[in-house]
């Protein structure tokens, strides 16, 4: 599940902070956490802060961590053609991908090895990393492609350059 | 709708009696605070107020935050009962109308001042540079979705527009019909930042932004001001210019969470505001004679009409390329070209429109008759913020009676 590969060139380089550490040190590893309920369990966005479930009782609505398949479907997507950044004007077309995660949250996350053309929204896609060369770069982060489900079709790993 | 009597009411409505707009568009070496100064002097100097005359002040700023209270101080406006900043983001110039109105109605004031201001555009750059950003990650989790391209709200606009896309077969010919529409309206509009005339073909040829959003989906850019003032309705009586009334409300926040379940790019918060507006002004979807919808994209117009109920959910698309919403139409809409021809300011520019119109003042081509009530919307973030305004020139003390 993991990939080898530099961040793509000229990315905006991704910091932890103390909080959301466990996330990267997970995706350092290739695993995928998200924001959850530790008392029921519930899947959340990732920038929830608090679990509305109303059965908690008052203050026991804090959040933790919980690992997620790294499976989901696909919702929506773009390829993006101008460059909403300069760091990603050398990347430009790229393919975003609003995903649904099987346990819930739904990720933004860039789309690699699938052809923009033929993408249609409930599309099965895998979570793989990208992990920074060096450490400078930054933090490891995760993409998605589509899923394959036999080991004859694996799933494409991340590479340098996630354009086509 | 035309020649329809409105609806006898008990109550009073709020009265727009000023409206002041600075140039705008390409207008260089001027401030957000040089425009809204001279907004709020242009709009006191419509109603026949001086500026002492005010009580009240609401500022909203651009992305840039460059406009604030002191603005009040600048304008030497002394011993205000009312002034804060306002930020609904695309929402803002229908939740300070709101304000403002609820003020003069509750005695907390009796002429209050809401202006608008914006100088995201400079001399040699590019009208897309104005809004991006070359600021760096936020750190963290949220720096996630940047990181992977997900940056500004064009890539955020696109995946709500084709969500809707998937769910409802909506195209962008659908949505290109919305962009050639409010183009033939700003063909007549002298102030209007584009006026050539455009062809669904121009549309379909434009650059890609993100798609499915060509560059001809996306709002323009401006620099100006705009400022309204808002006044009770016994005030308005005195005073030389023709009220507009602020007959209906509403807000709509709905809070999609990203994730499973989400409404995201299917259902905005116009489906709680357009419908509270119009029970507050007690007439219905037949009584709207014009519509002035946030246009930051053209899939916004057509994902409101949707959610007003003008037509059915998923059939937005139908309705835009059916051709109603442009001249000659029977459900005009963003009569001056709105904010993806005429200028952007940030829901300011529906809102003057309306106001322009019901008093009479647009050019013969585009001036729309007989309306009795326009309905006005704001948008903001990504489609998670709605303010709807029911406008109308009949005062609502004595509208409908002998």
């Amino acid at each position: 599940m993991t990939a080898p590969a530099p961040g793509p060139p000229g990315a905006p380089i991704l910091r932890r902070t103390p909080a959301d550490a466990p996330f990267f040190d997970a995706a350092a590893r290739g695993e995928l956490l998200i924001r959850g309920c530790p008392a029921c369990a519930y899947a959340l966005p990732m920038d929830a802060y608090a679990c509305p479930h109303p059965e908690h009782p008052p203050g026991a609505d804090g959040l933790g961590w919980l690992p997620a398949s790294g499976r989901g479907t696909l919702v929506s997507w773009s390829s993006v053609h101008r460059a909403p950044h300069p760091a990603f004007a050398g990347q430009v077309p790229y393919t975003i991908a609003l995903v649904e995660l099987d346990e819930g949250p739904w990720l933004e996350a860039r789309l690699v090895g699938a052809d923009p053309a033929g993408l249609r929204a409930g599309l099965r896609l895998r979570a793989a990393f990208v992990h920074p060369a060096d450490p400078a770069d930054g933090e490891s982060f995760p993409v998605f492609a589509p899923d394959h489900p036999t080991p004859d079709h694996p799933t494409p790993l991340a590479t340098g350059d996630p354009a086509p | 709708m035309q020649g329809r009597p409105p609806r006898t009411d008990q109550g009073r409505a709020a009265a727009l009696v000023g409206l002041g707009e600075t140039e705008t568009g390409k207008v260089y070496g001027r401030t957000a605070r040089d425009f809204a100064a001279e907004a709020v002097r242009r709009a006191a100097a419509d109603a026949g107020l001086r500026l002492a005359d005010l009580d009240g002040l609401l500022v909203a700023s651009g992305l840039r935050h460059d406009l604030d209270l002191t603005l009040a101080n600048a304008l030497g406006l002394t011993d205000l009962r009312l002034l804060s900043q306002v930020n609904a983001f695309g929402a803002t110039a229908g939740a300070m109308v709101q304000y403002a109105a609820e003020a003069v109605l509750s005695g907390a004031a009796v002429a209050v001042a809401c202006v608008f201001a914006d100088a995201p555009l400079r001399p040699g750059k590019s009208t897309g540079v104005a809004y991006s950003t070359d600021r760096p990650l936020p750190p963290g989790l949220p720096g996630l979705r940047a990181a992977a391209g997900v940056f500004g709200v064009n890539t955020l606009y696109a995946l709500a527009a084709r969500r809707h896309m998937e769910a409802y077969g909506t195209t962008s010919e659908q949505l290109g019909a919305i962009a050639v529409q409010q183009r033939a309206w700003a063909v007549h509009n002298p102030r209007a930042q584009m006026r050539d005339p455009l062809t669904l073909a121009d549309h379909q040829a434009s650059r890609w932004i993100a798609e499915p959003l060509h560059l001809l989906d996306c709002c323009l850019v401006s620099n100006g001001g705009t400022a309204v003032i808002v006044t009770s309705p016994e005030r308005a009586a005195d005073l030389p210019a023709a009220p507009v009334y602020i007959w209906g409300y509403g807000q709509g926040h709905p809070g999609n969470r990203y994730m499973r379940g989400s409404d995201f790019g299917l259902r905005t918060g116009a489906a709680a505001a357009g419908p509270a507006a119009l029970a507050m002004a007690g007439i219905g979807l037949d009584d709207i004679g014009m519509l002035q919808l946030y246009d930051c994209y053209t899939f916004t117009v057509l994902v409101t009409l949707e959610d007003y109920g003008f037509c059915k959910k998923g059939e937005g698309g139908d309705l835009a390329a059916s051709g109603i919403l442009g001249p000659g139409g029977s459900l005009p809409t963003n009569t001056g070209g709105g904010q993806l021809s005429a200028s952007y300011l940030w829901g300011m520019t529906p809102l003057a429109e309306a106001v322009n119109q019901l008093r009479g003042r647009a050019e013969p081509e585009r001036l729309v008759r007989d309306v009795d009530f326009a309905m006005v919307s704001g948008n903001g973030g990504i489609l998670d913020h709605h303010s709807t305004l029911i406008l109308s020139g009949h005062d609502r003390r004595t509208a409908g009676r002998p």
